[in-house]
């Protein structure tokens, strides 16, 4: 290690190898060790002769030394990085084009070119691109120039359906995360009165009323609509109803389904392995076209995909290569076993009904059944869910 | 860890003294009275040999001889021979000298 380092020093200040030859090798390298010019490596090559090797300083002092002991020098071989730049000295162009390189990357370096959103759910991306751009943070943007903080606040409050944001700049791209907010509840206020109000058809479970008057109780069938806690609380021994808001949860069982067929015949698009492929440079934002073909086929599906030129992870540059692949392909119904055609049907009806659960229902049991019409099968998947249904309505309201 | 070893070198000295009848010379005893480095202070060269590959010496002289086989050099207490094959200097300063190569014996002649 200390030896590698020693080396990496020399090569860094540059040194001579060296041919002496004389007969008094021994004096020659006493005066030159006294006079502090630094030999290593002196390696006997044969009789009265010698290689050594010596930094350029102490090269510059041997000759003296050389006269005085009557030993011949010649210089073998120049090695180290101060020979390397002083070859290069006279060739301006390439030190132009190795500044300007660097010059370029710093500039390059200081705009934003990418922008990277990720927790949006059910946000746009392009809206919040847009909400961003609103706010000063938009590609080919100067880095420098963009305010986090101020653009965080802004955001949290130009998008409104946010929770949580962080803006933080990385390179040349722009890493923004979000949180959304859960859309609130329709909130009666405390002082209006109101009744509890089924959101959705099910089969009561359990009421429980913590202001108001229970109106149905467990295992009733409830439609849509259906008051299930009412603030109208009677007035003993009168007609009169005084009227309260209505508080309390109303679990019921309720019901989701979804359907799909089951398809004998699947149709399925295989590619033949032919394939054209266009490719273009983004630079900037503007699009050039350098290899476009005619495509010749008659069905095809195109894939594209992006490269963007970076540095590790974060430093994107505004460069982009687009690789258009058409690939042909033919159609073909392809039948499938019956098993395998039900199966798909299944899960596809399950898929459907449990996009329709709500949040906070909870699905109790599953149910996958087969119905026959007019010759077509038919997946039905059917979940049990229980949920709180109840819903507070102002009375008298809609 | 020294301290043991000087004491160690002072009694070795004491019963090389007494058979060549050499009496030691007043700086010497002031020095080893201090617990000065030898080396230094008396003009000693200080050898330190890593295997028989690479021997660092300080405080030398000069270098009376240099070939493959035979390293001559001379110190403040007279001459080291070393004898080997493949005998380069590696690195060579004002004070102090590397050898490397494969070192057979190392005499001391006239050594006082």
């Amino acid at each position: 290690m200390k030896f590698l380092l020693f080396r990496l020093w020399n090569y860094l200040r540059g040194y001579v190898i060296i041919i002496v030859e004389g007969f008094f090798l021994e004096k020659f390298i006493n005066i030159c060790a006294r006079r502090g010019i630094r030999l290593w490596d002196v390696r006997l090559q044969a009789e009265r002769r010698v290689t050594a090797k010596t930094g350029i300083s102490g090269f510059r002092l041997i000759r003296p030394v050389a006269r005085k002991t009557g030993c011949r020098v010649r210089l073998l071989k120049k090695r180290g990085l101060p020979f390397v730049f002083s070859k290069y000295r006279r060739r301006k162009a390439f030190f132009a084009g190795a500044v300007l390189f660097f010059i370029l990357l710093n500039v390059l370096a200081s705009f934003v070119w990418c922008i990277e959103i990720t927790g949006n759910e059910k946000l746009d991306r392009v809206f919040l691109e847009n909400a961003l751009a609103a706010n000063g943070i938009r590609t080919g943007v100067l880095k420098y120039r963009i305010d986090t903080r101020r653009a965080v606040d802004r955001m949290m409050l130009d998008v409104g359906r946010l929770s949580w944001i962080s803006i933080s700049i990385r390179g040349t791209k722009v890493k923004v995360e979000v949180r959304e907010r859960e859309d609130l509840p329709e909130i009666v206020p405390r002082h209006i009165p109101c009744d509890i109000v089924a959101q959705r058809d099910g089969i009561i479970r359990q009421v429980i009323a913590k202001e108001g008057i229970e109106t149905v109780s467990e295992g009733d069938t409830v439609k849509k609509g259906q008051v299930l806690i009412s603030g109208r609380v009677p007035v003993k021994g009168g007609e009169q109803h005084r009227l309260v808001h209505a508080m309390g949860t109303v679990m019921a069982r309720t019901w989701y389904e979804g359907e799909a067929q089951v398809e004998p015949e699947r149709a399925e698009t295989v590619r033949t392995g032919r394939v054209i492929r266009d490719h273009s440079l983004v630079l900037f934002s503007k699009e050039l076209d350098l290899i476009r073909k005619r495509v010749g086929f008659s069905e095809y599906v195109s894939e594209e995909s992006r490269k963007k030129l970076t540095i590790g992870d974060d430093l994107v540059f505004p460069f982009e290569w687009v690789t258009v692949s058409h690939y042909e392909v033919v159609n073909l119904q392809a039948s499938i076993s019956e098993e395998d055609a039900r199966e798909t049907a299944a899960r596809e009806a399950y898929k459907k009904a449990l996009g329709r659960v709500p949040d906070g229902a909870e699905i109790m049991r599953e149910n996958i059944y087969f119905t026959e019409q007019d010759g077509k099968l038919t997946a039905k998947a059917v979940l049990e869910c229980i949920e709180n249904i109840g819903r507070p309505i102002r009375i008298g309201g809609n | 860890m020294a301290r043991s070893n000087a004491a160690g070198k002072k009694g070795n000295k004491k019963a090389a003294g007494k058979k060549s009848n050499d009496k030691k010379s007043v700086k010497e005893k002031f020095t080893e009275m201090l617990e000065l480095p030898k080396d230094l202070v008396l003009d000693r060269p200080k050898l330190t040999l890593v295997g028989n590959r690479d021997m660092l010496i300080e405080n030398y002289k000069s270098v009376l001889e240099y070939d493959t086989g035979v390293l001559r050099i001379n110190t403040g207490t007279g001459m080291i021979r070393i004898t080997g094959s493949g005998l380069s200097i590696r690195e060579i300063t004002s004070d102090d000298m590397v050898v490397s190569g494969s070192v057979r014996s190392v005499e001391f002649i006239d050594a006082g």
